[in-house]
């Protein structure tokens, strides 16, 4: 272990709280990590295993112990100690033992009583399965050892926030979380951010249900930016992008603001930025769609993290959005918003792409009564 | 999963209670308590994988508070030993690690520090196999943050476990840089304002307050600091001088000895024997018997004064390293100054009943 006299807590750079328990002051990112690095002996951040036998030639130098009294700190520190059963009578891990004493054991037996209780057991599934993708990248190395992460780099975990589409949900604040690394750019953030509006279709087509063009909105609007810490980060990289912060400045100038700053979101790394774990920043694109983003972690990668640099940005939550379903077939997702619409039961009405053809047309395709009809893509199309 | 963060800061505390009570810091003294307790059952009956994830994320976050300032000495090696236990017993793979923040580093380092002077190795060892395991995890705060302004309210109003915390520096945690500064400045602000009403300098009637209250508050408690140093520099004084006598024994038998003095007597204790430590117990046990078991009598009667405890305690053994005794002053002094908080708090509680009796 390196002595911790380089980490001065006056330094600002070093993460204190704002809030308590809500969010950080601002730090500079790479500078953070630079603190750690300085503090830390390269193997306690290391990828590889300091063989044993060094550590313990270090243990009994640094303590001036003999090899015999290391031998018996093992035995009496061992993991075994711990063992609260004997050696053949080990119990089922599965089970909350019978007659539990501790806190935590009486309220989750409790709690699996009344679950017990309830027929509908698997409600809220969908949330218990959400983790389940951050193992699938857990410990997982590059194929090609250039792919690998470097060692001391540190890993960013955001959480974006899908706006709220329908009344309805207002309450569930659904949101995706994505962990990218320091030495990466905004942009690679943001193009794995996905959000249905980047898939909207615009435009009416009850009369060429058939010529519903393939270019979806992400294609047509390339302007997005990131708004951290006073800077607006514009995706710049293409001809046709805008600097759509533009409005929202000039408004703040005739207010009572201090000055917003611009920057290109492709040209900066995450280890560039300065800004607060656990505050809400925001990510908008599509002219509205605006996510707040919160940085809920900053952290030194670690061995059994997900190496392979090209896996990142790693997406490791996504709330499952229920799908909304045909409203004659309740059987498939929804393809066909429509409205003004005498056949349909409800408006707007939500159709699969067969029974909004089968209802709408005849057998030659022509258009049965007056109704619009426009693409519609269902949020939960990425679960 | 959140609903569990109640009932395991239950545990903990109920399981580093039991370990404050041994007045110990010995890690086998921790696992009994811990195989007592079956605390390893802890992460039984979780099906789901992922939710066991969550589940030990929170036991490790919970515990990790102990482990730090303003916690006694003896807390933070329990903590740590919590720590550890529940990082070995966890039923993931890959194991959760424990978070560390940037700010927390300095001081965990400073508390390896005073357990290798003290030479308490199972503290020292358990610390480092856990780098060495790699089970840290190098983070810019403790917990991850997702802006609950809401859910923070209801968390920080039974968060310091106060019979847990270690309590002479407290009042210059309170009165810290900061503090002072603020109240320079409140001060500053009050003055010019006094000057803003009144054309002439402000008059006898209008000094309510003394006008250098920041530099006198710094020096009652720089005072208090010293006095605090000095008591403790007087005590191990009394050390080296009982300690000139027995000079003649061999460096290796000394630090033996004191090893033993420590274990034994900073936690009126005697050390248990254990395999190879064989050839120490002879010195632990008989020296613990002549003092200890005079002593024993009489201390639940009256607690000794500070400087009386210290007198008997390591006057006898014969110490002679003075950097060593330095390391232990201040749990000697949180031993003395817990007692009387626990005095403290019974008399604030009665003084609450007397005020409710009023209404
Ligand atoms: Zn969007
Ligand atoms: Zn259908």
């Amino acid at each position: 272990m390196a002595e911790g006299g380089g980490t001065n807590v006056l330094n600002e750079n070093v993460p204190v709280y704002e809030h308590v328990e809500v969010n950080s002051k601002p730090f500079h990112l790479d500078s953070f990590r630079d603190l750690w690095l300085s503090v830390l002996k390269p193997e306690d951040y290391s990828f590889n295993q300091t063989s044993g036998e060094i550590e313990d030639a270090q243990f009994i130098e640094e303590m001036g112990i003999t090899p015999e009294t290391l031998e018996e700190l093992k035995t009496i520190c061992s993991p075994d100690s711990l063992r609260c059963h004997s050696e053949d009578e080990a119990p089922d891990p599965d089970v909350v033992p019978a007659d539990p004493q501790l806190a935590t054991l009486k309220l989750r037996k409790r709690r699996l009583d009344y679950k017990k209780t309830l027929i509908r057991d698997n409600v809220g599934r969908h949330d218990a399965y959400a983790n389940e993708m951050e193992m699938l990248s857990l410990g997982r190395r590059a194929e090609d050892a250039s792919d690998t992460v470097p060692e001391g780099e540190i890993v960013l975990t955001f959480n974006v926030i899908y706006p709220v589409l329908f009344e309805r949900f207002k309450h569930v604040r659904a949101y995706q979380t994505l962990h990218v690394l320091g030495s990466q750019k905004l942009t690679e953030l943001r193009d794995a951010i996905c959000c249905v509006s980047d898939l909207q279709v615009f435009g009416e087509f009850s009369n060429t249900p058939d010529m519903v063009p393939q270019f979806i909105s992400k294609d047509h609007y390339k302007s997005a930016f990131f708004f951290f810490e006073g800077i607006f980060y514009n995706d710049m990289r293409f001809p046709e992008c805008r600097d759509i912060s533009s409005v929202t400045r000039e408004w703040t100038k005739s207010r009572d603001f201090p000055e917003f700053k611009t920057a290109k979101m492709e040209e900066a790394t995450f280890s560039d930025l300065r800004v607060k774990v656990g505050f809400p920043y925001l990510y908008c694109h599509q002219g509205d769609c605006e996510h707040v983003l919160i940085l809920t972690d900053v952290r030194l990668i670690h061995k059994d993290d997900c190496l392979d640099r090209k896996l990142y940005p790693l997406l490791s939550h996504k709330h499952r959005v229920v799908t909304r379903k045909c409203c004659v077939c309740h059987l498939y997702i929804s393809r066909w918003i429509t409205t003004n619409d005498t056949l349909a039961p409800m408006d707007p009405c939500l159709y699969c792409d067969q029974c909004f053809r089968l209802l709408h047309y005849d057998q030659h395709g022509n258009k049965l009564g007056d109704f619009q009809a426009y693409a519609y893509v269902d949020p939960g199309a990425f679960n | 999963m959140d609903y569990f963060k109640q009932t395991l800061k239950t545990d903990c505390e109920d399981l580093l209670g039991r370990f404050q009570a041994t007045a110990s810091v010995r890690f086998e003294e921790f696992s009994a308590i811990w195989r007592e307790m079956k605390f390893s059952s802890v992460f039984y009956g979780i099906l789901e994988p992922s939710e066991k994830k969550v589940f030990t994320r929170l036991a490790l976050s919970t515990a990790s508070p102990y482990l730090l300032p303003p916690y006694s000495f003896q807390i933070r090696v329990g903590g740590l030993y919590l720590l550890y236990s529940l990082y070995s017993t966890q039923l993931n793979t890959p194991k959760e690690r424990i978070r560390i923040a940037l700010k927390d580093w300095d001081d965990l380092i400073h508390f390896q520090q005073d357990a290798v002077n003290a030479q308490h190795y199972d503290v020292v060892y358990v610390l480092r196999k856990l780098l060495y395991e790699k089970a840290f995890c190098f983070t810019a705060m403790p917990d991850t943050l997702s802006f609950q302004v809401k859910k923070k309210r209801v968390d920080r109003r039974q968060q310091l476990c106060e019979s847990f915390v270690d309590r002479p520096s407290r009042p210059q945690e309170l009165i810290g840089t900061d503090v002072l500064e603020e109240l320079a400045n409140v001060h500053e602000h009050y003055e010019g304002l006094k000057k803003a009403i009144l054309p002439q300098p402000p008059q006898s009637n209008l000094s309510l307050i003394k006008h250098n209250l920041v530099p006198k508050l710094r020096n009652s408690v720089l005072t208090f600091y010293s006095w605090q140093q000095n008591q403790a520099d007087f005590d191990s004084q009394i050390d080296r001088d009982a300690g000139e006598g027995t000079s003649s024994q061999d460096e290796s038998s000394r630090r033996a000895q004191l090893l033993a003095s420590i274990k034994s007597r900073s936690y009126a204790q005697a050390v248990e024997a254990s395999k190879s430590r064989r050839h120490r117990q002879m010195e632990v046990t008989s020296a613990a018997r002549d003092t200890e078991s005079t002593q024993q009598v009489s201390r639940f009667k009256r607690p000794l004064s500070l400087k009386a405890r210290t007198n008997s305690r390591f006057m006898a053994q014969g110490s002679q390293n003075a950097e060593l005794q330095s390391i232990t002053r201040l749990w000697r002094l949180t031993e003395v100054e817990g007692k009387k908080t626990e005095g403290k708090t019974k008399t604030r509680f009665s003084w609450k009943e007397r005020m409710r009796s009023k209404h």
